[in-house]
């Protein structure tokens, strides 16, 4: 017969199990600890293969809980994405006060030295190359 | 309960991926029926390995869930288990499998006839 010391490992390891587990296998779980301790398993590698089978146990989702389940980290995945997106969509529009600001403070060069568009193209808005425009028709 | 979890799936092996103790424990029952202890000892004698009692209360329910055994009307403290008509046909399945992988991995390794 197993020592109290070991059988109070495996009955640890067992109280992990779920109430209605442990109502049906329980007693015939610390029957066939008593006995494979018996036979020589430690009783260490009897109580961690307990402790494992409740572990997997409590993770198995039963088919009535899949949807709730489902649902649940529908609600997660919404909320971790909702919540940055509303954070960034509250501060938008300081952004483009800002930069607008910005650019009031320091106007485009009308003659920009990499690409962009050409000089005598018109322009959007005033600025010198509206200014030039004018310079160039008598109409206007 | 589904046709998947009763381990209906028109001849396809359903064991496949229900792991190595829930096969050993299949072959084991085939035989007849056997409690938790007597499960363990058997699958000790025929395939050299003790399966955990936790890893066999595990396959257990998953099986019995899959409709491949049924729990008899327990006997003092232990709970007897027997094979299904599903879980037959789903053990043959499975052995047919692997016996087909057993066979081209012998030709393979020129292994086939000795």
């Amino acid at each position: 017969m197993p020592g109290s010391r070991s059988m109070r490992l495996v009955e640890c390891a067992l109280r992990c199990y779920p109430r209605r587990w442990r109502s049906r296998h329980g007693d015939e779980a610390a029957e066939i600890a008593c006995l494979l301790i018996g036979n020589g398993t430690p009783a260490r590698s009897v109580a961690w293969s307990y402790l494992m089978g409740a572990v997997r146990t409590r993770l198995v989702i039963g088919p009535r809980r899949r949807l709730g389940a489902a649902a649940a980290a529908l609600v997660l995945v919404a909320g971790s994405v909702g919540v940055p997106l509303a954070l960034l969509s509250a501060s938008a529009p300081a952004n483009a006060a800002s930069v607008a600001h910005s650019r009031a403070a320091s106007p485009r060069p009308a003659h920009p030295r990499h690409g962009g568009s050409r000089p005598d193209e018109p322009r959007h808005g005033s600025g010198r190359g509206a200014l030039d425009r004018c310079d160039r028709h008598d109409g206007c | 309960m589904t046709a998947r979890e009763r381990g209906d799936t028109g001849g396809q092996d359903v064991l496949r991926r229900a792991g190595d103790a829930s096969v050993l424990i299949l072959t084991s029952l085939a035989d007849g029926s056997k409690h938790g202890y007597a499960l363990i000892q058997d699958i000790k004698g025929f395939a050299g390995l003790q399966l955990g009692p936790g890893t066999l209360y595990g396959a257990l329910d998953r099986l019995e869930r899959m409709g491949l055994i049924e729990a008899l009307p327990a006997e003092d403290r232990r709970q007897p288990y027997r094979i299904t008509a599903a879980g037959v046909v789903a053990l043959r399945a499975h052995l047919d499998s692997i016996e087909r992988v057993s066979s081209v991995g012998r030709l393979r390794l020129g292994l086939e006839g000795i």
